[in-house]
Order: C-alpha cells, then structure tokens, then sequence
C-alpha cells in the first residue's frame, strides 16, 4: 500500500510550471478566503475570470478530455493541480459550479456527440457557471419525486414549477435540471433531465434567507435560491439522455454527490483550531494545555482523520476504478454527522470565542464561527446523514429485496 | 498512491484465510475456548510450519523478516477468527521485543526458537496497579552474588500459561529506569495462574523469590523502556490488524443474519432501525481498517519521524479496539437471542474484544499519547 502520491520528474516539473503561473496569475487578495464568508461581486469576477484562464489551460478540468475542453490530464497531474492551489486555500473550480463536476459528468455518460459537443466545452473552459436545479419545496430526500413538469410542445418542452435550494450568490449562465415528464408514469421512469439557458424567459431567481447568508462556498455553505418557472420553453435537443430516463441521468452525479468523488485533501479547520487553542488563554496559561481542552482537541482530530482517511480511500478507489458499494455515502455521512460533534467540540474548547467572527475579538479570520453555522447547514445537501445511511444500506444489499448498484460514472 | 494489496500480499491473505477454514474452524475455536492456552499442540505445529510464528523474525534469526503490512495482513484473517492462542504474544510482541532490547546473543539464543515455535515468548508488564505508561512497573529485582532476586505479582499477562519464557518488566536495585529479564517459566517460584471471567487466556503471574542469572537481563539493566516502545510501535498495527479480522468477521455474519433472519414478514436488515446499527457497524470497521493501514504502510516505508507516525499509531489503537468492541456491541442488537448462544460463534468475537481492549493501552490512554504527540 503507498498512501501518498508519487511524483515523478515529470509531474514535478508539471508542479514548478503550475506554482509559477498561479504566482502570476492568482491575485493577492483572492487566496485563503475563509471558505464560506462573504464574496463580494467584484471578488467574484475575479474568480470567474480566473476559471477561464485556468480553463484556457486545460487545467480547470484537468481530466475531462479535450475534444470537449477538458485538459485530458491523468490523475498524476490532477494531484499536482489540486496540492497546488490547495496552498492558495482554492479549489478546481475556484467558484461553485455544478457543471464540471456533477452535470458534466452525467452529460459525458449520457449526452449524444451533438449535446456533448455543444454543452460540456463551455463548461469544461470555464465559459459558462452551471447551476444544479434538483430539490423542490415537496421533494428534498425523495429527488425521485420531483413535480415540476416538462410537457412537450413542438420541438420545445413546456417546464412549469419551483426548485429550491440552488446555487449560489451572483447568478450563472445555465442551470441543469431533473423533471416529472410522465406524472402517470411508474416512478424513477418518469422523469427527464435538462439543460436550461438561465436567459430562458419565465425563470424568476429569488434568494433564500439561510443560516449562512453569502458566499460561494458550494454544498454545505452560503448563499442559495429559489428558481420559479414559468412557461419556460426548453428545445428538446436539450433534453439528456432521453424522456422519462432522467433517474437514470441523474444517478451519474448522485452517485458524485455522495462522496463518491473523494478527496486528497486534509482539513484544515483542525490547524487552525489547534493553532487558536495554543493562543487563547484562560486561568493565565494557553487553554491547549488544559487536559479537558487536550481531551476535545484529540476527539477533533480523531474525527478529522477518519474523515480524511474516507475521502482518501474513495479518491483512489474512484481513479483507480475499483467498484464501489458503500463507500461514496458512508463517506458523505461520516462528514455530516463528525462535522456536528466537531462543531460542538469547538464549542466547547473556544468557548465564546467560537461564536463571533468581530474582527477585534476573532483570530481564526471567521473560520470557526462560519464552522459554527456550517457544520449544521451542511447535514441535508446531497443527501441528508440519514439518506446516506438509507443508501448504504441499500448498497449493502439489505435496504431493498435487490442489492443497489452505484451510479455509472465516465 | 496505491491503497491495494500487493500481489504476494493477496496471495498471503489467501493462503491465511484457506488454513483458517481448514484448521480453525468455529468448532474448533468452540474447543479451544475451553483450554488453557488457546491452542492445541497440532494446531499450533502447523501454523509454525506455514511459518506464522517467524514473520517478524529476520532472516538471519531463522524467520522470514517480512514487512509489518504482511504480517498483518496475516493477522487480520487470524483475528476473522478469532484464533487463539499466544501467535500475537510471541511470535509479534515477544519477538519484536527480543529484537529491540536483546543483545545479538539474546537475538540468536531466543529468535530462531521462536521463530517455529519451539519457544513461547510472553511479555509480563502489568501489575495489579494496572498501566502501559513507564511508572507502571514497580516490581524489584534484588541483585546477588551471580544474579537476581525476583519477586512479586504480573497480573493481566497474556498467554501466561502457555508460556515458556516470561519476558517480565522489573526495577533493578541501582537502575532508575526499566528492566526486562528473560525468566524461564519452569523457574522454581514462579507461578502461572489463569485469571476467571470475561476474558481469555490472561493470567497472574507470582514470583517467589525467583533466582535468575545476570545474563536474563534483556539488553542493559535500566535500559528496557525506549526499545520496548519500539516494540510497541510495530506490534500495536499488528494488534490492530487483528482486530480489523475481528470486527470484519463480526460485520459480515451481522450482515448475514439480517438478510436472513424474518420477523414480521419481511428480513430484519429492510428494517431501519437494524440498519443503524449495520451502518455503525461498518463505519467503525472501516475507520480501523484504514487507521491501522496507514500506520503500517508509515512504519514500512521508514516514515518514523516526520508525517505524525507516533501520532498515527495511537489513533490505530484508539480507533480500532474502539471500533472491535462497538461492532460486537452493534452485532448483539442486530442478532438479540440467537447472538449469545455460545455455538453461534459471536461471542467468541465478543470475549475477544473485551480480552483486548486493554492490552497495550485502551483506547483513552492511546488518547492521551495522542495529546503528548500532538504536541498541545
């Protein structure tokens, strides 16, 4: 077993090329934001304008093949990419977007040349930001009940309906969708998947007033929306996959969503609580020494560490395409409900320091008081803790009478 | 980045699990539970044959000095079991112990024995004021004319019984620090007592005025704690290892049972509530499984300083004998009645988590050295 990335010559040499142009090209005031305060529009652009350059590169989607506008790089150049501007505190995309990650996704598995070659080019460049529209005021466990309706008129289809629950501050260009086209039908055969043009008239995007208020910090975090549809008129080439086969679509970025995905990546919340604990004092010494501070300090890591080692372990298994059952929720779970005894830990040990981001008071730059917040609005995206537990039981061959298979990825 | 075994690995695991089904059936375990060692005598040659005993052992000691990552990989089909038995005691704590503190005499008297099982290795560390920390030992070796004197009480000492050498942990007169001395468990004075309950094959031991030659003396007198917590070091993963067999095998038959046990219509594991507990299950297996990994690959790869290695094997320990003892505790809600029948086998894993929970450190003390490591 080797739990680390090797590095050849020639991905080092790939890594002085990548420090050296993000050097260049990440502007100053845009690295370490705390992950999921306030981005002003302005601070957006920027990130946006630096999606493109970096989608220019080939490096925003570094393993999405070129002939659609990926960077056709192997997961060795992935690491290196992600090491890279993990030091800047950024991620690939470095705004939230849905499309390169989860609609892209299913769009390579399920589109036709023609959609392929249309839609996931933009996305993969950094061209257009891509909201997922899935959740509705009476469907949040249950996507597969969905009841916003798609009625085909011509070579249009009809959408009429509410999502919730969606994106992120400062809007997108396009949005993907899953839709009831058969209200008769059998259930998950009849539902229909889309691409929907944000420009589309009939759609109406009204934020949501949220436990966290602004940002960009994709799942778990920030800002999100209510979209109305009315009337929109969607042509039918943008219709994935085909009627009534939306389920099927969907299981694509669900089977993403819920952890499958993985991650190489540690959290840093725990460095920057340990560093905080070994600074605030009480009773005249620095409260890290307190054995009952100790005691909650290794709880934190513990907790961090089961979860790293998950996001590990289906990072790999993901890349080197080992079949997964439960591996992608029960990571999903793991984070949800350790995010929670984690929170409550560090309330514990920063006492009311963990509840105020005042800039004369604070010294963690607003990360533990967001962890505060976010820690509780990040247990019902992709998925609430017991949703996964639903799914992993299901993979484990005792939720249904037949053993659920994960969703086909690319 | 590779989080898969290697072919010899697959081919040892293999190997392992075959002579598990073959030799150490649930029945079989059933009988041993019975006895006083653990094991029997046919049993016990033919795991030394395959070369169990001598994993750890290098080459020029007669074993086959494969990489911790092997040898536990072994030990978690071993632990699937669970086998019993003194394999862990001495042919891991015992040998690494030796080698670590043993002058090359010692090493070339005591490894090869081990090695095929001709010698039984049990370290004696514990004293009725219970621990693992360096003020745990207060037991008093008197030096003589030729040697010493030794006497007192080992109380929690695995595998005591079946012990040939008692590796026993004493304070020598004129040493502040640690002793370890190589007692033959035939010594006149020395005594073995199995302690009752629930827990196996952990013993008293008493020293009566015990007469050992100076040449018992593990290494230096006052010398034994740093490579004794080398030892430790590498022993705990494989202690781990096992305990991941454990809890997989406590996963798997849980699983099992709820696919085939019906109540009210339907299997138990479509029932929500049952399926908590499948997923705790499995939650804890997995986070032991990957902690002790880790650790291993850490230690194999000479990570011995940088990356956290101390840190990530008291998070093995903690972890993974937390997660042993959750599993059983999850499978016996699942399984009700039928789980504490003794013929059904889970108490054989139930015991076991109990019997380790504390060896080596329980899980708040691998906390608290995590606290230390971390560096607070």
């Amino acid at each position: 077993m080797d739990f680390e990335p090797r590095y050849t010559e020639e991905q080092q040499t790939f890594r002085t090329e990548v420090r050296d142009w993000l050097k260049d090209n990440v502007p100053d005031d845009l690295a370490n934001p705390a992950d999921s305060a306030d981005t002003t529009y302005d601070d957006y652009l920027q990130y946006r304008a630096l999606g493109r350059d970096l989608g220019e590169k080939g490096w925003l989607w570094p393993t999405a093949p070129t002939e659609y506008g990926g960077g056709g790089l192997t997961i060795d150049h992935a690491i290196v990419l992600d090491e890279e501007l993990d030091e800047y505190s950024l991620s690939l995309p470095p705004y939230y977007d849905s499309g390169g990650r989860l609609g892209g996704a299913s769009i390579l598995v399920w589109g036709d040349d023609d959609q392929k070659e249309r839609f996931l080019p933009p996305i993969f460049k950094g061209e257009v930001r891509t909201w997922q529209l899935l959740t509705e005021p009476n469907a949040g466990s249950d996507l597969a009940g969905v009841q916003i309706s798609a009625v085909r008129d011509g070579d249009d289809y009809v959408i009429n309906g509410q999502k919730i629950f969606v994106g992120s501050s400062h809007g997108a260009e396009q949005y993907w969708t899953i839709t009831c086209t058969d209200p008769d039908g059998d259930r998950h055969q009849n539902l229909s998947w889309f691409i929907v043009p944000a420009e589309t008239p009939g759609l109406t995007v009204v934020p949501m007033d949220l436990l966290i208020a602004g940002g960009e910090g994709g799942a778990g975090t920030g800002h999100k929306n209510t979209i109305f549809f009315d009337n929109v008129r969607v042509p039918a080439s943008n219709l994935i996959g085909g009627e009534n086969n939306g389920w099927q679509v969907a299981t694509t970025h669900l089977e993403l969503e819920h952890g499958s995905g993985g991650t190489i990546r540690r959290n840093r919340l725990v460095d920057r609580l340990f560093d905080y604990a070994r600074e605030l004092k009480r009773d005249g010494q620095p409260i890290s020494k307190d054995p009952e501070v100790q005691e909650l300090l290794v709880d934190v890591f513990v907790e961090a560490e089961i979860s790293r080692l998950f996001g590990l372990r289906n990072y790999w298994m993901r890349h080197a395409h080992q079949k997964l059952a439960h591996e992608g929720p029960q990571s999903s779970y793991y984070r949800k409900t350790s995010g929670l005894r984690m929170g409550e830990a560090i309330l514990k040990i920063l006492g009311p320091y963990a509840l105020t981001d005042d800039p004369k008071w604070d010294k963690s730059d607003s990360h533990m008081e967001v962890f505060q917040r976010s820690s509780i609005v990040a247990l019902h995206p992709g998925g609430t803790a017991e949703i996964q537990k639903v799914i992993m039981s299901r993979r484990l061959g005792i939720g249904r009478q037949v053993r659920e298979q994960a969703g086909r990825l690319a | 980045m590779d989080l898969s075994l290697t072919e010899q690995q697959e081919l040892l695991k293999t190997t392992a699990r075959d002579f598990m089904e073959r030799e150490a059936s649930k029945d079989t375990l059933l009988e041993l539970e019975e006895t006083e060692s653990g094991y029997s005598d046919e049993l016990w040659q033919k795991a030394s044959d395959i070369g169990w005993l001598g994993m750890l052992v290098p080459e020029q000691y007669g074993g086959s000095g494969s990489s911790l990552t092997d040898a536990a990989v072994v030990y978690e089909q071993m632990g699937a079991g669970p086998l019993s038995g003194p394999f862990f005691s001495s042919g891991v704590l015992g040998a690494l112990t030796i080698l670590e503190a043993g002058t090359e005499e010692q090493r070339q008297r005591y490894l090869p024995s081990i090695a095929v099982g001709r010698e039984i290795a049990s370290l004696a560390l514990t004293e009725p004021d219970y621990g693992w920390g360096p003020d745990s030992v207060s037991m008093r070796a008197q030096p003589t004319d030729n040697g010493y004197v030794l006497s007192g009480t080992k109380l929690f000492v695995h595998d005591a019984a079946s012990a040939t050498t008692l590796i026993t942990a004493v304070r020598a007169r004129g040493h502040e620090g640690m002793t370890l001395m190589m007692v033959d468990a035939n010594t006149p004075g020395v005594s073995t007592r199995l302690l009752s309950g629930f827990m196996g094959w952990v013993g008293e031991v008493t020293y009566d005025s015990v007469e050992v030659p100076a040449d018992a003396v593990l290494g230096e007198p006052g010398a034994a704690w740093q490579p004794l917590q080398r030892a430790f070091q590498k022993a705990i993963p494989i202690l781990c290892a096992y305990q991941v067999g454990g809890s997989q095998a406590v996963f798997d038959m849980t699983l099992e049972y709820s696919r085939t046990r019906i109540q009210f219509g339907n299997p138990i594991g479509r029932f929500q509530r049952v399926q908590d507990h499948i997923v705790n299950i499995i939650n804890h297996l997995d986070a032991a499984r990957w902690t002790t990994y880790e650790a291993l690959w850490k230690l194999d790869s000479d990570r011995l300083t940088a990356n956290g290695l101390e840190t990530s094997i008291h998070l093995a320990k903690a972890v993974t004998t937390e997660g042993y003892y959750q599993a059983c505790n999850g499978a016996h809600e699942v399984h009700a009645g039928i789980g504490v029948m003794k013929d059904y086998g889970l108490t054989l894993h139930t015991q076991m988590s109990r019997t380790l929970y504390h060896y080596l450190g329980d899980p708040r003390f691998h906390r608290k050295r995590m606290a230390e490591t971390l560096d607070f």
